[in-house]
């Protein structure tokens, strides 16, 4: 019994030879070699003739004898024969007469024409009490093995599972490592693909990130401009490793090249899918959001294969719209006719958001998910800054939220937000001596290009008409007047303030008559008439609790040509 | 701001801004001047209701003896201005010069 056996004390010669050998096995690094210094081992401690090592194969549960490098090797089933005996029991079987016992396979001597009389067979087990393989010697010098041998070999064994296990876990790194390499190089394909820098479109504000997990997943973004328009895309190819980096790189190439061809977003879309179900196997998919945006219209419409929630931040309710998608994933089976595309508009304010399942999914330590409402409050929380702000809250927060747990999947993220509505507002003091500030205020918005430039004299000039209109006949009011001015399409909205003020409704002050002979012409008046003539549009209302007066007028590009026009029947 | 003043051939050349808070600078120059004078306002970029009143009041006062306020270089965002108030019948408006 081995127990009884490890019991006995090994000779100092033994013990000299083992602590030899232990050191021989220090050294080699491939199995083969190893294999081989093992087995030279023995031989010369134990004085045997010959000697194999089968190696314990967990997965398929067999031993398995290597002959030589390139040649198939021998396999034999845990429990069979002398060698899966020993496998299964973990004892050693010490046969005296080899011919003489049934488990015995003379088959390998009839092959070599070798005769082996006497043989010990034992296990390798490492410190962690791990078959290791199985150990044979056969043909002691000068007679058969004796219980001395047995406790020699026992010792021996141990030696030999350690340095073999060393070697195969070795090997199984190098393995490892290879691996690591054609994934960081499957990693790089799919990275080169990403936008180095995101498009410039007038009006929208575009930022995108991909935050890989540490095994490739297959997510991808694509920001760029076609035909004047937006293109966005995101897509997750199912599976980790080295196909799903591959496969949205593929896809990536297709799109872009598609809408080249074809600026049709259904026929891209349905000929990108159909593509990929040619040639992805059975098993993958990839789901993706296509998206195009008319920034002169700010109409966007999309396709969505499988790639959801979609959100849509609306500015105006302050609040997350969610969108389904349009279809399944790419390439999980082929599209007749192109799915109905949604259409939305992007108001001022408004972000899309597309985000991954990776961030959707991210697990704290409790298993809890990131989730949707998660990504909403902060949409809502931070939707007044610029997205490359609001995209490194949502990636705080993410990391806030999994504690440190580590990233099982690609976190991807692209956000298309239209600019707010420009304002702007200051008060000034009721006098005239207030028209240099107000100067420099509307200098200041001309500088920054809030509107066409030919506006500048209407806006001026409605401003200090109905500015000073409001310092002459309002001679109670005390409060400054405040003037707040919106970016409009195409122009400038003004709404003026003026508080504690008796009514004067400046859109009911009667016309003058411009053809009166100069002598009936009086300048008081005129201002108004005239501001009234010049502006899109004016209007007046009067809060009665605060005796406050509000007038807004509005004056854009479209003033322009209305005047040309009239110029033109004047002429 | 505005500038006011005689000009080298006689004419009387505004520039800048001829706005309520620069009307006063205006009529006090323009109280001054006699008989049939020339406004050149090639360089004038803004005129308001109060500018145009200033105007009125000197052509009223100088009609009265005989002569009269001449304007010429009217810009065409202030000619605007200038039609839709009927005060281009009101001045001999003359091109650039």
């Amino acid at each position: 019994m081995g127990a009884r056996i490890r019991e006995r004390r090994l000779p100092a010669r033994d013990l000299e030879a083992i602590l030899g050998v232990t050191s021989a096995l220090a050294a080699p690094f491939d199995l083969m070699t190893m294999l081989a210094e093992v087995v030279r081992a023995a031989k010369q401690v134990l004085r045997a003739d010959r000697g194999s090592v089968w190696l314990h194969d967990p997965k398929t549960h067999e031993l398995v004898l290597e002959v030589a490098t390139g040649i198939q090797p021998v396999r034999v089933p845990f429990g069979a024969g002398l060698v899966g005996a020993c496998a299964r029991t973990r004892e050693i079987i010490n046969v005296s007469d080899c011919y003489a016992d049934p488990r015995f396979d003379a088959g390998v001597d009839r092959a070599s024409g070798y005769r082996t009389r006497c043989m010990l067979t034992l296990p390798l087990v490492d410190h962690h009490d791990v078959l290791v393989g199985v150990m044979q010697l056969l043909n002691k010098d000068g007679g058969v093995f004796d219980e001395g041998d047995e406790a020699l070999a026992t010792a021996l064994a141990a030696q030999c599972a350690v340095a073999l296990q060393r070697v195969r876990m070795t090997e199984a790194l190098i393995e490892g490592e290879r691996m690591r390499q054609a994934l960081e190089m499957a990693r790089d394909v799919q990275m080169s693909t990403l936008p180095r820098a995101m498009p410039v479109v007038r009006g929208y504000d575009v930022c995108g990130t991909f935050r890989p997990a540490e095994l490739t997943g297959g997510d991808t973004f694509d920001a760029f401009v076609n035909r004047e328009r937006l293109v966005v895309v995101l897509a997750d190819a199912t599976g980790h490793g080295i196909a799903p980096a591959l496969s949205v790189t593929q896809m990536h190439a297709m799109i872009r090249i598609g809408l080249n061809l074809e600026p049709d977003l259904g026929t891209t879309f349905a000929q990108v899918n159909n593509r990929l179900a040619e040639t992805l196997p059975e098993d993958r998919f990839i789901t993706a959001f296509i998206g195009m945006l008319d920034p002169a219209t700010h109409v966007l419409h999309f396709q969505s294969a499988g790639q959801g929630p979609i959100l849509k931040y609306d500015a105006s309710r302050g609040a997350c719209d969610r969108y389904r998608p349009t279809s399944f994933p790419l390439g999980a089976m082929p599209l007749a006719v192109p799915p109905a595309a949604v259409t939305l508009s992007m108001q001022p304010g408004d972000i899309l958001v597309l985000v991954s399942d990776g961030i959707f999914d991210h697990r704290n330590p409790a298993g809890e998910s990131f989730g949707e409402a998660r990504v909403e409050d902060i949409v809502r929380e931070r939707c007044a800054g610029s997205v490359a702000d609001l995209m490194q809250a949502l990636l705080d927060a993410v990391a806030q939220f999994g504690a440190g747990a580590p990233q099982e999947d690609d976190m991807t993220m692209l956000l298309v937000k239209r600019d707010a509505v420009k304002r702007r507002e200051q008060t000034f003091s009721r006098s005239v001596d207030a028209l240099p500030a107000m100067v420099a205020f509307t200098d200041e918005l001309f500088a920054e290009q809030w509107a066409d430039s030919r506006l500048r004299p209407t806006i001026d000039f409605a401003l200090e008409e109905l500015f000073t209109n409001m310092v002459k006949y309002s001679p109670m009011g005390t409060a400054d007047v405040r003037i707040d001015v919106m970016a409009v399409e195409g122009g400038l909205e003004v709404t003026m303030t003026d508080h504690g003020v008796a009514p004067f409704d400046v859109t009911r002050a009667p016309d003058v008559d411009v053809d009166a002979p100069i002598e009936r012409r009086r300048p008081g008046g005129l201002g108004l008439h005239l501001t009234r003539r010049l502006v899109d549009s004016l209007d007046y209302a009067y809060d009665e609790a605060r005796g406050e007066s509000r007038i807004t007028f509005r004056v854009t590009t479209r003033a322009l040509s209305r005047d040309t026009q009239r110029q033109g029947r004047e002429c | 701001m505005l500038t006011i003043d005689y000009g080298q051939d006689g004419a009387v050349v505004a520039s800048g801004r001829l706005d309520a808070a620069q009307a006063p600078v205006a009529q006090a120059f323009l109280d001054r001047v006699q008989g049939t004078v020339t406004l050149d306002l090639a360089s004038l970029d803004y005129i308001s209701s109060a500018g145009l009143g200033v105007l009125l009041k000197t052509q009223k006062r100088l009609m009265a003896s005989g002569g009269r306020l001449r304007l010429s270089g009217l810009r065409p965002h202030l000619r605007d201005i200038f039609v839709y108030s009927g005060f281009d019948k009101l001045f001999e408006i003359e091109p650039a010069r």
